[in-house]
C-alpha cells in the first residue's frame, strides 16, 4: 500500500484563477482521508489531479515517494470510484471489472479469479451477467467498486460515491465502505461534500474552502478545536451557533451580541487567558448545541439566560430547540422528553468551558 | 372522423407508393403495356432486366458502388468519429474556430466545389480510379456535426473510468463511446451510404473508364446515353436495381435504427 503526498500542489484552467491555491495533504499509508467542503471548493479537482485526470499547475504529486505529475492515469497505481458509477453501459458487469485488467494484459484466469473474489467480497456474483441498465443505483455502486478493487491500486479514489443514493442505502453503504477499508487495508481517498459521511468514514479530514486547505485533523478534533469559523459551522449537525459581537475593553471581561441582547460575564471562563490580546476588538461567539442545557452543567463557568422558543423539533432521541436572539438563533439540543411551550421564555444554561471565539475579520479561532 | 383520417393517411401513403409499384410494375411489363397506369405488370415478363445485363455490365457496377460506398462509409464513421470527438472532449486552441468552419462547409453547394475538386483529381491522377470516388467524400461536416453531438451528451465520467482502466484516445472513441451513440452511427451510416450509393455528377465527371463505373453512373448514361435504344420498359428496369439495394439496406438499417433508439441511454 501508499502514501501520498501533496507539496504545494496547486491548480490553474488556462487564463482562469486558481481553483486549488496551495494544498499540501500527507495521505498516510492505509489511512482513510477525507476531503470535505461545500460545493466549488475544489474537492473533487484536487481528487483529479491525483487521478491523473487533470494537469498539476504547480507543485508535486508523490505516491509512494515517486513523483507522479507528469505519469498518465493507468500508471499511477490507483483505482477511482465516481459519482455517477461511470460504468460502460454496454458492457456487463463482468466485462465492466475485467476492463482494466484485460488492457493491462493480465491472464484469462487471473482476471476471473479476481472478479470473482471481487464480486464475492461485495455480494454481486448473481449481477456478473447483467448491464448496468438492468441494476438498482445501489448495486451498480457496488459493481463500480468491484471495478475498483479487481486492480488492486496502491490507492483507492472516491469521488462522493454515495451522493446518488438514497438515505437509507446511503448509511448502509457508508458502514460497508469502512467494513472495506478494513479489509483492503488500503489507502484511501474519499471526496464529499457531507460532513456526516467525513465525520462517520474518515481516519482524518481535510477542510477545503475555496481552494484552501482550511484545516486537516482527526474528525474528533475537528469537532472540537475548529482552526475557524467557517470550520465550526461546517462540522456538526446542527452547525455551530454562533453570536457576533465585541469584547469589553476595560474592566472585567465581557462579551456583549451586536444588538446587546447577549452579555456573557467572561472573567473567570477558561478562554479569558487568550481572549485579553482582543479586547475592544469584533469577535464572534461561538458555541455547539449540546452546549446549551436546561439543567446547569458542571463546568467552571456558566453563562444563564432565558431565551423564547420559537420552534421544537422532537427528534426522538433528542429535541432542538430554536431560540432567536438579536443576531439570529439559537439551537439548543435537549434530552428527548423535554416538552417546550411556545412563546414561554425558557432558562438555558451555557457551558463557556466548550465556548469558542473566533475573530470577527479573520474568522480564525482565538 | 376517424374514418375520414384514415382515408387521408391511406390517400397520401398511396400517393408515395404508388410510383413505387408502378416503377416496378412496369419494369416487368412489355414495351407495348407500359404505358397503361395499373399496379399489375401487363404482359408479365423479365426481358427488360435480362436486356439491361446483356447490354451494360450492371453487376460490375454494382461491385463497384458496393466498394465505393462501403469504403467511404467506413471512414466517414471512422474519422468523423475522431474528429467530432475531438471537437467534442479535447481542450485546444482554435477548436470552436475549426467547428463553426466545418459547420460552414455544410452551406457550400456540392456543385461550387465540383470544379476545383475536379481539377485537384486531375493533378492527383486520380481520374478513372477509386480514389476519385472515394477521397472527395471521406470528411463529411454532417457527420462530424452529428458525432459531435453526441459525444457531448455522454458523462465526461465515462471517459474518465476508460482513461483509469488504461484505455488511449483512439480506444476510448470506440470501444467506449462508439457503442453507447449507435443510434447516431446508424443516422450516420444510412445518409452516408443512401447519398453515396445515389451520388451519379461526381462519376459522371470523374470516371470514363466502364469498368470503374458506378451503378447510379452506369445507369444514367444507360439512360440517356442511347443505349436503350429508347426502350421505357429497359429503362425503368436498370432504375429498379440502382433503388433495390438501397431500399433493402435502409429497410434492414431501419429496424436496427428503431430498437436502438428504444433500448439504448445512458442511465447513469
Amino acid at each position: 500500500m501508499a502514501e501520498v503526498k501533496l507539496v504545494h500542489v496547486a491548480k490553474a484552467y488556462e487564463n482562469g484563477p486558481r481553483v486549488i491555491r496551495n494544498a499540501t495533504i500527507t495521505v498516510q499509508d492505509r489511512e482513510f482521508l477525507v476531503l470535505v467542503g461545500p460545493s466549488g471548493c475544489g474537492k473533487s479537482t484536487l481528487l483529479r489531479m491525483i487521478a491523473g485526470l487533470e494537469d498539476i499547475t504547480d507543485g508535486d504529486l508523490l505516491i509512494d515517494g515517486k513523483r507522479m505529475n507528469d505519469v498518465p492515469p493507468k500508471d499511477r497505481d490507483i483505482a477511482m470510484v465516481f459519482q455517477n458509477y461511470a460504468l460502460y453501459p454496454h458492457m456487463t458487469v463482468y466485462e465492466n471489472m475485467a476492463f482494466g485488467l484485460k488492457l493491462a494484459g493480465l491472464p484469462k484466469d487471473d482476471i476471473r479469479q479476481r472478479v470473482s473474489r471481487a464480486a464475492q467480497l461485495l455480494e454481486i456474483d448473481a449481477l456478473l451477467d447483467r448491464k448496468p441498465k438492468d441494476m438498482s443505483g445501489g448495486q451498480r455502486q457496488r459493481v463500480a467498486i468491484g471495478r475498483a478493487i479487481v486492480r488492486n491500486p496502491k490507492v483507492f479514489l472516491f469521488d462522493e460515491p454515495l451522493s446518488n443514493l438514497d438515505a437509507k442505502l446511503r448509511v448502509q453503504t457508508r458502514i460497508e465502505l469502512q467494513k472495506l477499508h478494513r479489509e483492503l487495508n488500503a489507502t484511501i481517498i474519499y471526496v464529499t461534500h457531507d460532513q456526516v459521511e467525513a465525520m462517520t468514514l474518515g481516519d482524518r479530514i481535510v477542510v477545503l474552502r475555496d481552494g484552501d486547505v482550511v484545516q486537516q485533523d482527526t474528525p474528533i478534533n475537528l469537532y472540537n478545536q475548529p482552526a475557524t469559523q467557517f470550520v465550526a459551522g461546517f462540522i456538526g449537525t446542527p452547525p455551530m451557533n454562533f453570536v457576533p459581537g465585541r469584547l469589553s475593553e476595560t474592566g472585567p471581561l465581557y462579551f456583549t451580541s451586536t444588538g446587546g441582547q447577549v452579555q456573557i460575564d467572561l472573567s473567570n471562563s477558561q478562554p479569558a487567558a487568550r481572549l485579553q490580546a482582543h479586547r475592544g476588538k469584533p469577535v464572534t461567539f461561538g458555541i455547539r448545541a449540546e452546549h446549551l442545557s436546561e439543567q446547569p452543567p458542571a463546568a467552571q463557568s456558566v453563562h444563564e439566560q432565558a431565551l423564547a422558543v420559537e420552534a421544537v423539533e422532537n427528534m426522538g432521541n433528542e429535541t432542538l430547540v430554536y431560540c432567536p436572539i438579536d443576531t439570529g438563533q439559537l439551537i439548543a439540543r435537549l434530552p428527548a422528553g423535554y416538552v417546550a411551550s411556545f412563546g414561554q421564555p425558557i432558562r438555558l444554561f451555557w457551558n463557556l468551558d466548550k465556548a469558542h471565539f473566533f475573530d470577527a475579520q479573520t474568522g480564525q479561532a482565538i | 372522423m376517424k374514418l375520414l383520417r384514415y382515408a387521408l393517411l391511406l390517400l397520401a401513403a398511396l400517393s408515395f407508393i404508388y410510383p413505387f409499384v408502378w416503377m416496378i410494375s412496369a419494369s416487368l411489363s412489355s414495351e407495348q403495356g407500359i404505358g397503361s397506369l395499373t399496379l399489375l405488370p401487363v404482359g408479365l415478363t423479365i426481358s427488360n432486366y435480362t436486356t439491361v445485363f446483356e447490354r451494360i455490365p450492371l453487376g460490375r457496377a454494382f461491385l463497384n458502388s458496393l466498394f465505393v460506398a462501403l469504403v467511404t462509409t467506413g471512414l466517414v464513421l471512422v474519422l468523423g468519429a475522431m474528429v467530432g470527438y475531438a471537437l467534442a472532449r479535447l481542450r485546444f486552441r482554435g477548436r470552436d474556430l475549426i467547428f463553426y468552419l466545418i459547420i460552414f462547409t455544410m452551406t457550400l453547394p456540392f456543385q461550387i466545389t465540383l470544379i476545383p475538386n475536379y481539377i485537384t483529381m486531375v493533378k492527383l491522377g486520380w481520374v478513372d480510379t477509386y480514389f476519385a470516388l472515394i477521397v472527395p467524400f471521406v470528411m463529411n461536416s454532417l457527420a462530424v456535426l452529428l458525432f459531435r453531438q453526441a459525444f457531448a451528451s455522454l458523462p465526461q465520467a465515462l471517459i474518465d473510468a476508460a482513461r483509469i482502466d488504461g484505455c488511449g484516445e483512439l480506444r476510448i472513441i470506440f470501444q467506449i463511446l462508439l457503442p453507447n451513440i449507435v443510434p447516431t452511427v446508424l443516422t450516420i451510416t444510412i445518409l452516408t451510404f443512401m447519398g453515396l450509393w445515389n451520388e451519379a455528377l461526381w462519376p459522371l465527371i470523374v470516371i470514363r473508364d466502364e469498368s470503374t463505373m458506378t451503378m447510379p453512373q452506369m445507369v444514367t448514361l444507360f439512360s440517356v446515353g442511347g443505349r436503350a435504344d429508347a426502350q421505357l420498359g429497359v429503362k425503368i428496369a436498370a432504375a429498379v436495381m440502382l433503388a433495390l439495394p438501397i431500399l433493402v439496406v435502409y429497410l434492414f438499417f431501419q429496424k436496427h435504427f428503431i430498437r436502438s433508439m428504444a433500448s439504448s441511454g445512458l442511465k447513469d
